[in-house]
């Protein structure tokens, strides 16, 4: 019995690791498949629900008609535009905040101001400023993405020991090895958590502003579609922005696995 | 005896309301191992943050026979940088091979060389102390600060790690001051051994480096009779 248990581990453990890793798709794709069946047989009206499959096929021929691909183009580059730039505010204001107590104290309380206000109330102040143009919906996803990106770094920076930093200054470090060396690593375990956090939100504002305003992207050609009373195009929007949360999550994660593979080391 | 490395004369030094030192004389030679022994909250760490500049006095002057001194600390805790390889944790000051070159000898030197790359959270308590001495070598320190490196760990390895310090200390004859609450320890390793009680050296005592148990137990005796006793006695 006792040889049995002892043996038997390390053929089963292969199998129980690919098992692990499916399970997170099962009910998925049940759901999914069971959508399909009803959907071709009938128990559901294909006009107010069609099927996964003419959800497919409808992104298909959008894709060859170039409509899709152009969306999507316009809709990524707003994103990202809007993430470099507030990412970069945020990160600048961060680093400056948590280094400099003179900094910290004339921005830190305006700035924790500003950040209680919802950014998505600012959708009627930007129509009026910039219309509905690229200006517009890039600002709104900087102004979301900077205040996490700010937040965590802020914290990040702070938050590192201190009995580092002194062993540093004990060990001779120049201010700026300091920062490289010490300061910066210390914090950025804590500052990806802004970047994966912020990720999330680039992509809420970006469909709220193209679904509200806009002539192009992919929560135009949702709001479009809605308009026709088209379906297809309705849910393949909403399945693009599941898959779009989705790369950036892993993109995030990926970040993480680089930069914090120390971590990651540790908990294994 | 030669001209001493560093003397300190009549240092004080208060935090807000609180004298944590005042008063405190004493000076290392070249090549010395010292021992500073005495309750809790007498003031060791400060003496160490003094010398080691990273706290001015209050009052009173320290005097350097050097000013360019290379002076290293190993602190309580062993402060390893965690997202660094033990490698890098020696050579963390720079990045030129020749820095990376002596890491992987300081490595062997401490038995740390079959973990060079791997993670100090990995690493065993001793093996981590073991870790920050060598990089606290690295830097051919003139003189050596030692505040409490021991404490965390059981008696077994830290009798090995006694032992590995006084080594090192011995054959790259360097200027050595140790913090320690164990008398014995103190007796064990230093050539001198200073009493520090409420905030001023009170007593001073031959060690027993290299000598017998019985010698050792002798010098820690009496000192441990000398942190003890309720009057302060005049200065040895
Ligand atoms: N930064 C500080 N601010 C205020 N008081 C301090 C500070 N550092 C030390 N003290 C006080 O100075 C006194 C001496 O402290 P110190 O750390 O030097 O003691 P110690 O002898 O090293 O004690 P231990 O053996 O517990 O480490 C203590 O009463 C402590 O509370
Ligand atoms: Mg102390």
């Amino acid at each position: 019995m006792d040889n049995a248990t002892n043996l038997t581990p390390p053929r089963q453990q292969p199998r129980i690791y690919q098992f692990k890793q499916l399970l997170p798709w099962l009910i998925p794709i049940a759901l999914i498949l069971l959508w399909q069946v009803a959907g071709s047989l009938n128990w559901l009206s294909t006009t107010l629900l069609p099927t996964p499959w003419s959800v497919f096929q409808d992104g298909v021929s959008l894709w060859r008609a170039g409509e899709l691909p152009k969306n999507l183009g316009i809709s990524l580059y707003r994103a990202l535009m809007g993430f470099a730039l507030g990412a970069s505010i945020g990160f600048f204001f961060g680093m400056l905040n948590g280094l400099s107590k003179t900094a910290r104290g004339l921005f830190d309380s305006t700035i924790q101001m500003l950040r209680n206000i919802p950014h998505l109330s600012l959708i009627p102040v930007v129509i009026i400023l910039f219309g509905i143009g690229e200006t517009a919906k890039i600002s709104l996803v900087t102004v979301g993405v900077m205040f996490p990106i700010y937040i965590n770094t802020f914290h990040g920076i702070t938050s590192v020991d201190p009995e580092l930093i002194e062993m540093g200054q004990a060990y001779g470090l120049s201010p700026k090895a300091l920062l490289t060396k010490i300061v910066f690593p210390g914090a950025l375990p804590t500052i990806l958590v802004g970047v994966r956090y912020a990720l999330g939100v680039m992509w809420t504002t970006l469909i709220v502003a193209e679904t509200i305003s806009s002539n192009s992207g992919i929560g135009y050609m949702a709001t479009n579609a809605q308009e026709f009373m088209n379906m297809k195009t309705v849910l393949l929007c909403i399945v693009i922005y599941a898959l779009l949360g989705k790369a950036s999550d892993l993109i995030a994660k990926l970040l993480e696995a680089i930069c914090l593979d120390w971590q990651v080391k540790r908990s294994r | 005896m030669s001209e001493p490395l560093l003397t300190l004369e009549r240092i004080g030094k208060v935090y807000g309301a609180k004298m944590a030192l005042h008063d405190v004389n004493f000076s290392l030679y070249p090549g010395e191992f010292i021992a500073l022994v005495g309750m809790s909250g007498g003031g060791k760490s400060t003496i160490l943050r003094l010398i080691a500049q990273l706290e001015a006095p209050t009052s009173g002057e320290i005097t350097f026979a050097q000013s360019d001194m290379v002076t290293r600390v190993m602190f309580q805790n062993d402060r390893l940088l965690p997202w660094l390889t033990n490698v890098q944790n020696l050579s963390f000051k720079s990045s030129d091979p020749t820095q990376q070159a002596r890491a992987l000898a300081m490595l062997d030197t401490i038995g740390l060389a079959d973990f060079a790359n791997g993670y100090p959270s990995a690493l065993s308590g001793g093996q981590k102390q073991r870790l920050a001495l060598g990089r606290a070598l690295m830097a051919d320190p003139q003189l050596l600060l030692l505040d409490e490196p021991l404490g965390a760990l059981d008696a077994l390895t830290r009798r090995k790690m006694q032992a590995s310090i006084a080594k090192i200390c011995h054959d790259q004859q360097l200027t050595t001051l140790l913090i320690t609450h164990d008398v014995e320890e103190a007796a064990r390793m230093a050539d001198r051994v200073i009493v520090i009680k409420d905030g001023t050296n009170i007593y001073e005592a031959d060690g027993a480096k290299g000598q017998d148990a019985a010698t050792i137990g002798t010098v820690a005796e009496r000192v441990l009779e000398v942190i003890l006793n309720p009057a302060t006695p005049a200065r040895g």
